[in-house]
C-alpha cells in the first residue's frame, strides 16, 4: 500500500466505541437484512416486516438494493426498526439478522450473505438441512435457524415465490404479534396481487412459517462501524484508472445454474432426438450427445423448464433441486 | 378523505403529492430509478382515480417539450427523469425555463456515466442549476411529498412563474419506505387553488405567439435578467408558502434547516437523504461534547444567501460535504457558499470535502475526520480543500478490483 497516507489527525481524536447490550424495544435499532435472488421475494418479505413493525407502532424503513433488474440476480432488501426515529440510511452492513432465502448465496463470494453480522446475531437459511447441519456446511458461527420455506411455498401456494413466508420468519424472529403479521401480508400481498385466493394463500403460508419458528430474544447493539482511516487517493495514470477490464475470459468462471428451483431430467427411452429442447432453450445450454440424445449444462442451466414444456413427446421431467 | 399515514418510497409520495395536486397532464419516459413514479400515476388515471392525461413520449426532450407546451396552454403539468435521462433532455430545460411556464418536474439523482451507475450523487441535478428552473431537494420521503405540493404554489405565484425541480436521492429515497402522512385532499385544495394562467393561456380562440427569436442582444439580456428577477422574487414568495404550509399541515420547510444550530461552534453543511446520516453523526458527536450543528441545504435555486449567512454567521469552521464533483474544481456548493460568506466581517473557516459519490456510504469514522478536520483548522489555520472522503478498506477493495480487471502497470 505505497500511497496511503494516514492523517495523523485522525489518530489524535478517534473515538473508542464500547457496545451495549441492550434489549430490542427498548432504545435501540434491529436491523435485517434478506438476502435473495431476483424474483423470489427477498424485497416484499422485507417490507412484510416493515409494515408490519410499522403497523404495531415502530419507527420502520425498508428499502431493496438491486443493480439492473433480472431474475436470478443476487439482490439484498432492509429492514430497520426502532423506537425512535430511524437516522440511518442505505445499506445495512452490521445486520442483528440475516434472512437468507436461497442457500446457494452462501456459496457466492459476491453476495457473502452473512457478512457483517454482528456478534450474538441471527441467521435464518432456506434450506432442507438442519440448524446443525447448515452451519457446519456453510462455516457460519452465529445463531442458525432452517427452515424449507421453498417446500412450504410449493406446497401452499404452488409457487416456489417466498415473499410473505419470508416475511413470517422475519416477523417472528424481530418478535412482532401475529396480529400485526396478519395485516400486513393482508395490505402487501393486496398491493402486488389480484387473485383473491393467491391473497389468502399467502396468508395462511406467512403465519404457518410464523408459527414453525421458536420466538427468540434478539438482542441489539450499536453499529460500531468499521475501523478504517480516511486516506489521500494518490493520483494513477488512465492506463490505471481509466473503466476498464483488460483481463479476458472469465465469463465461463461465473456458474449462472446455481439458483434453479426445479432441474430438466431426460428420459432416453421416450426422446426422439427430434432436437426442439435443443432449439427452444433460451440459453442454448442444451447439446447432443455422441449418440444423438440432447444433455444440458447443469452449470449453466437456469430451470425456466420450457425444454419440459416444449418437448412433444414428454420426455423431460421436471425435478425438484436440493442442494447437498 | 382524512389524513393517513402509510409505508411509502419516495417515488409513491411523489406520486401521491402529484395526485392531490390535481395535476392535468402527465408526459412521461422511463428510466431508474424514477419510473415507479410514473407507474403510479399511470395506474391510477387508469383506474380512474386520477383525472388526468399521462402520455408516453419517444425521449425525454420529447418529454421536457411537451410539459412545457402543455403548461403554456395554461394546464397544470408534471413530469419526472433522472441522470442520464435530465441529460438527454437537457436542450429543453432552458427552453422552457424561457418560456416562464411552471410545471414541476422531479429529477430523482443518480450518479452520470462513465463509469455507468445507479446510486446518487448530485452532478445531474447540479447541470440543471443555471436553466432558470427552481430547486428543491429533499431529505425524508414525507419532504418529498409535501415539497410537490409547496412548489406549485411557488412555480404558479404570479411574482414567479418559472418551473421548478423537486430533487430526491435515488434508492436512498425513491426506493426507501418509512411512515408518510397522506394529507387531505380538502386541506391540498385550500393551499393549492387550481392553475390560473394570465400570461401564457395558448387556446385556438385566443391567438398568441410564444418562444420568440429576438436578435440583437437588448432584448435577449432584458429577458434573461427577468428570469433572474423572478427567481429571487421566489426567496420572498417561499416564506409565504411555507408559512402558510406550515398552518395547514403542521409542517414546516424553511430554505435551510438548521440542526442543531443554535448554539453550535461547527458546522457540517449537507443536502438530501446523506443528511440524515450527518444529523445521527452530530448526534454521537455531541455526546462527546463537540458543539456541532448541521445545515441542510433545501431550496438551492433561488440561493438562500440571506438564510445561509445567518446560521453560519459567527461559527468558527464549516464544513461542506459536496455529494457531487465539478471535476478541476471541486465541491459545486463550497464554491457557492464561499461566495455567500466572502463579504461577511466575522466569517467562518470553510473546509470543503466531496463524499457519496455514486451512493459512496459516509461512514461514522469519515464524519468524525471532518469534525477532527474543523477542530485542526480552527486550531491551526491549515485548511486541506477540497478533500475526497475515501477510506481505506475502500482503497483495498479498489485495489483487488483493479487487479482482477488486469490493471498493472510497472511503477
Amino acid at each position: 500500500m505505497p500511497y496511503i497516507k494516514n492523517p495523523t489527525v485522525q489518530k489524535d481524536m478517534r473515538v473508542s466505541y464500547s457496545p451495549t447490550y441492550t434489549f430490542f424495544g427498548a432504545e435501540q435499532m434491529l436491523r435485517v437484512r434478506f438476502h435473495g435472488r431476483g424474483g423470489q421475494g427477498a424485497k416484499v418479505a422485507s417490507r412484510v416486516l416493515g409494515t408490519a413493525a410499522f403497523l404495531e407502532g415502530y419507527c420502520a424503513q425498508d428499502f431493496p438494493l438491486y443493480g439492473a433488474e433480472r431474475r436470478g440476480a443476487p439482490i439484498t432488501a432492509f429492514t430497520r426498526i426502532s423506537r425512535e426515529p430511524i437516522l440511518e440510511r442505505g445499506v445495512i452492513s452490521e445486520p442483528d439478522m440475516v434472512i437468507i432465502l436461497d442457500e446457494t448465496l452462501l456459496d457466492d463470494p459476491q453476495a457473502n450473505p452473512v457478512s457483517g453480522i454482528k456478534e450474538g446475531g441471527i441467521v435464518f437459511i432456506n434450506t432442507a438441512h438442519s440448524p446443525a447441519e447448515a452451519k457446519d456446511k456453510h462455516k457460519v458461527a452465529e445463531r442458525v435457524i432452517t427452515l424449507d420455506i421453498t417446500k412450504i411455498g410449493l406446497d401452499m401456494l404452488g409457487l416456489p415465490v417466498l415473499s410473505t413466508l419470508a416475511g413470517g420468519v422475519a416477523a417472528r424472529i424481530a418478535g412482532i404479534e401475529e396480529d400485526s403479521l396478519r395485516k400486513a401480508v393482508e395490505k402487501e400481498a393486496s398491493a402486488i396481487l389480484t387473485d383473491e385466493k393467491l391473497i389468502t394463500k399467502n396468508l395462511e403460508a406467512s403465519l404457518f412459517c410464523f408459527h414453525a419458528i421458536h420466538s427468540l430474544e434478539v438482542k441489539t447493539t450499536e453499529a460500531i462501524g468499521k475501523e478504517s482511516p480516511v486516506i489521500d487517493v494518490p493520483f494513477e495514470p488512465a492506463l490505471i484508472s481509466s473503466p476498464t477490464i483488460n483481463t479476458t475470459g472469465n465469463t465461463p468462471l461465473r456458474k449462472t445454474g446455481n439458483w434453479r428451483v426445479f432441474k430438466p431430467v431426460w428420459n432416453y427411452e421416450a426422446c426422439t432426438k427430434c432436437m426442439t429442447c435443443v432449439a427452444r432453450c433460451p440459453d442454448g445450454c442444451i447439446a447432443m450427445n455422441e449418440d444423438g440424445f440432447p444433455y444440458t449444462d447443469y452449470d449453466n442451466c437456469k430451470g425456466c423448464l420450457i425444454c419440459v414444456e416444449e418437448c412433444p413427446v414428454k420426455a423431460i421431467e421436471k425435478v425438484r433441486e436440493v442442494h447437498t | 378523505m382524512a389524513r393517513t399515514r402509510e409505508m411509502l418510497t419516495g417515488n409513491t409520495s411523489v406520486a401521491w403529492g402529484v395526485r392531490l395536486a390535481e395535476v392535468d397532464y402527465v408526459p412521461t419516459y422511463p428510466i431508474t430509478p424514477q419510473t415507479e413514479i410514473i407507474e403510479t400515476l399511470a395506474k391510477w388515471i387508469y383506474d380512474g382515480v386520477m383525472d388526468a392525461r399521462c402520455v408516453s413520449l419517444d425521449s425525454e426532450h420529447s418529454m421536457i417539450t411537451a410539459a412545457g407546451a402543455a403548461s403554456a396552454t395554461g394546464v397544470r403539468v408534471f413530469t419526472a427523469t433522472s441522470s442520464q435521462g435530465l441529460l438527454y433532455g437537457f436542450e429543453m430545460l432552458y427552453t422552457v425555463a424561457g418560456w416562464r411556464v411552471p410545471f414541476v418536474m422531479v429529477n430523482v439523482s443518480r450518479g452520470l456515466s462513465s463509469p455507468i451507475t445507479l446510486e446518487p450523487d448530485h452532478n445531474d441535478i447540479l447541470a440543471a442549476r443555471d436553466s432558470g428552473f427552481l430547486q428543491i431537494h429533499c431529505e425524508t420521503c414525507q419532504e418529498a411529498l409535501d415539497s410537490i405540493l409547496m412548489a406549485y404554489r411557488l412555480a404558479e405565484d404570479e411574482r414567479v412563474l418559472l418551473p421548478i425541480f423537486v430533487n430526491m436521492d435515488g434508492f436512498h429515497l425513491s426506493f426507501t419506505r418509512e411512515p408518510v402522512e397522506i394529507p387531505d385532499i380538502d386541506e391540498v385544495r385550500r393551499f393549492l387553488p387550481p392553475y390560473q394562467s394570465n400570461h401564457a393561456f395558448f387556446k385556438a380562440s385566443q391567438p398568441m405567439a410564444q418562444g420568440l427569436a429576438v436578435i440583437g442582444g437588448s432584448s435577449y439580456s432584458y429577458f434573461k435578467y427577468q428570469m433572474h428577477l423572478a427567481s429571487m422574487k421566489a426567496l420572498i414568495v417561499y416564506q409565504e408558502v411555507s408559512e402558510e404550509f406550515n398552518k395547514i399541515f403542521g409542517r414546516s420547510y424553511n430554505t435551510t434547516e438548521g440542526y442543531m444550530t443554535h448554539d453550535a461552534e461547527y458546522i457540517l453543511v449537507m443536502s438530501n437523504s446523506f443528511s440524515t446520516l450527518g444529523k445521527a453523526a452530530i448526534e454521537k458527536v455531541r455526546k462527546k461534547g463537540m458543539k456541532a450543528g448541521l445545515l441542510r441545504l433545501r431550496l438551492l435555486r433561488p440561493f438562500p444567501d440571506a438564510d445561509l449567512k445567518a446560521i453560519l454567521k459567527g461559527k468558527k469552521a464549516v464544513a461542506v460535504i459536496d455529494q457531487n464533483i465539478s471535476v478541476g474544481k471541486g465541491g459545486i456548493w463550497y464554491s457557492e457558499i464561499a461566495g455567500a460568506l466572502y463579504h461577511e466581517k466575522n466569517k467562518p473557516l470553510l473546509l470543503s470535502f466531496i463524499g457519496g459519490l455514486g451512493g459512496k456510504n459516509i461512514s461514522a469514522q469519515e464524519f468524525e475526520f471532518i469534525f477532527n478536520a474543523m477542530i485542526k483548522a480552527f486550531n491551526t489555520g491549515e485548511i486541506e480543500t477540497p478533500r475526497l472522503l475515501y477510506t481505506e478498506g475502500e482503497w483495498r477493495e479498489m485495489e483487488r478490483l483493479k487487479s482482477i480487471a488486469g490493471k498493472t502497470y510497472n511503477k
